[in-house]
């Protein structure tokens, strides 16, 4: 399983490599995304991807990785609701550095609330995951919907084909968060009998390694398109 | 076409659109000028007639119409002030001028009767018999000859260059026997010499001449005007066949989104009165640049840029 877990491990360094060159070699409005999805490497490395990693017993690195995975929904969402306003109304504002900038800023502003509080304990971290969990879900939801509206405004454009690679990527984090949410919801990792958590806990690693291998094949894919 | 002997010189080929009428008409009355003002134009001949000073008598006339007196005038005025005409002066002799207003507002008994057909010893008797008052003019393709009758009685012969009626036919006779020469016989009733006003007395020279500036002032407006939207509407032309140009060439390698950035681009366009040029289209391709980068990449955009001003570059080159 460790092997397992290195392999994503590279998956998504190879992923989130790629989305954040992308993020510095393209439009403003592709930044908040790929940073977004930069981020999911940074998020999932530090909790568990590798164990071999030194802090993986340390309550705060393992919150981070939470709140830095709810973060990176967040901004990515952020970047499809830019990119789909842009469609709408062909404007667009701001500038790469403040995205930089801000994104640096909410993260340590985060991990200055976790170490003016106590330690998070597992109980704390468990509620941190469900709500970065929860986010994830809704927001793969809403982030398919939003980017079948963009791909109708766009569908005549070089990059059109690109925002399906970005529907199947959601489709393939929903099924991984998914099932780690609903792990947590229902407390399996204290029920290892029940077939339900066997089900979830194959769909959370394949849902992982293939949203790692589908992040890093879109990004590819989208720098192709944007030559 | 008024056939005049020319007289004297004072001033010819003058541009009477370059010159304030009534000051000039002023100053001929102030040195008691006698002679004749010729107007040249493409609609019409203008006399004015000076006798010592006084204008007795003026005439504009057109291929269809004779204007005489203030209606002479104004016209004159009016197309003296489009600034495409000639003026010539004359000196003349006192009797010459009144003979000058004779021949142009006399009746026209004979009209370019040919002198090959025509036996002018007759005529001439006829002329004294009938006891006559008026003029024979005799002209060929280049020269005129003007034999000036009072009573049945001649005044006197008149020819190209002569100052004053003289008293030798030889110059007219010569006139009659050059090929093709013809001669138009009019005649004058009365006295009516003493009749003659000074229009100059009688007509406001000022008013006419400030009521025709200021038509002349309008009509160039009207003209300003007119080129002015011509201009407008080729230049909308041009935009829109620019604009047309433009939606094409992005709808062909950005879709329908191209289509709304360069619409939005093109809208954003400050020309601010200057015709759409490419200088003027350097910031919109700067805008469309980067506003294409978040659907399209460089070499699609490039080429798509490289295809519209190509095209805008022959669309605009006109003037």
């Amino acid at each position: 399983m460790e092997q397992f877990h290195l392999v994503l491990a590279v998956f998504w360094l190879i992923a989130g490599g790629v989305a954040f060159y992308f993020s510095i070699g393209n439009a403003r409005v592709w930044t908040s995304i790929a940073v977004g999805f930069f981020l999911i490497l940074l998020g999932e490395i530090i909790p568990g991807a590798l164990p071999i990693l030194p802090g993986l017993d340390n309550p705060y690195i393992l919150a981070m990785g939470h709140i830095i995975g709810t973060i990176a929904i967040l901004v990515m969402s952020h970047g499809f609701q830019e990119y789909y306003v842009f469609t709408r109304t062909l404007d667009f504002e701001g500038s790469k550095l403040f995205v930089y900038l801000s994104v640096a800023g909410v993260i340590i502003a985060s991990l200055v609330f976790l170490l003016i509080n106590p330690a998070p304990g597992p109980e704390v971290r468990r509620v941190i995951r469900i709500v970065e969990n929860t986010n994830w879900v809704f927001l793969s939801l809403i982030n398919i919907d939003l980017i079948r509206k963009i791909y109708l405004n766009v569908k005549d454009t070089p990059i059109s084909k690109g925002f399906i690679a970005f529907m199947v990527v959601f489709a393939c984090i929903f099924l991984w968060k998914g099932s780690q949410l609903y792990i947590d919801v229902y407390d399996l990792e204290n029920k290892k009998d029940l077939i339900n958590y066997t089900i979830s806990y194959f769909t959370n690693l394949g849902g992982n390694l293939l949203a790692s291998i589908s992040v890093g094949a879109t990004f590819i894919y989208l720098a192709k398109l944007l030559r | 076409m008024i056939l005049l002997p020319r007289g004297n010189p004072v001033k010819e080929n003058v541009n009477p659109g370059k010159v304030n009428l009534p000051d000039a008409l002023d100053k001929l009355r102030q040195g008691k000028f006698t002679g004749y003002l010729r107007f040249d134009f493409s609609e019409g001949t203008g006399i004015f007639i000076f006798q010592a000073g006084r204008l007795i008598s003026s005439l504009f006339e057109t291929g269809r119409e004779n204007l005489i007196a203030y209606d002479a005038i104004a016209r004159t005025f009016h197309e003296a002030l489009k600034g495409d005409g000639r003026l010539d002066i004359y000196r003349l002799s006192p009797e010459l001028a009144f003979s000058i207003h004779a021949l142009l507002h006399g009746e026209m008994l004979h009209r370019g009767q040919d002198l090959q057909l025509i036996d002018i010893r007759s005529l001439l008797t006829r002329m004294r018999d009938e006891q006559r008052s008026g003029c024979l003019r005799i002209y060929s393709q280049n020269h005129i000859a003007l034999i000036f009758y009072r009573d049945g009685k001649p005044l006197g012969f008149f020819h190209d260059g002569s100052t004053d009626i003289e008293t030798t036919a030889d110059t007219s006779m010569s006139v009659a026997r050059e090929a093709g020469a013809k001669v138009d016989v009019l005649i004058t009733r009365g006295d009516v010499e003493k009749s003659l006003a000074d229009l100059m007395e009688t007509a406001n020279i000022a008013g006419l001449w400030n009521k025709s500036v200021g038509e002349r002032q309008r009509q160039r407006e009207e003209q300003e005007n007119a080129a002015s939207r011509t201009l407008e509407m080729r230049e909308g032309e041009r935009r829109q066949k620019t604009l047309a140009l433009f939606q094409k060439t992005a709808q062909q390698h950005l879709g329908k989104i191209g289509v709304s950035l360069v619409d939005k681009e093109f809208d954003r366009l400050k020309l601010n009165g200057v015709s759409l040029g490419e200088a003027q289209l350097t910031g919109f391709y700067d805008n469309l640049t980067k506003a294409a980068k978040l659907v399209a990449g460089p070499s699609k955009i490039e080429l798509m840029l490289d295809e519209m001003k190509k095209g805008a570059r022959s669309l605009l080159k006109g003037p």
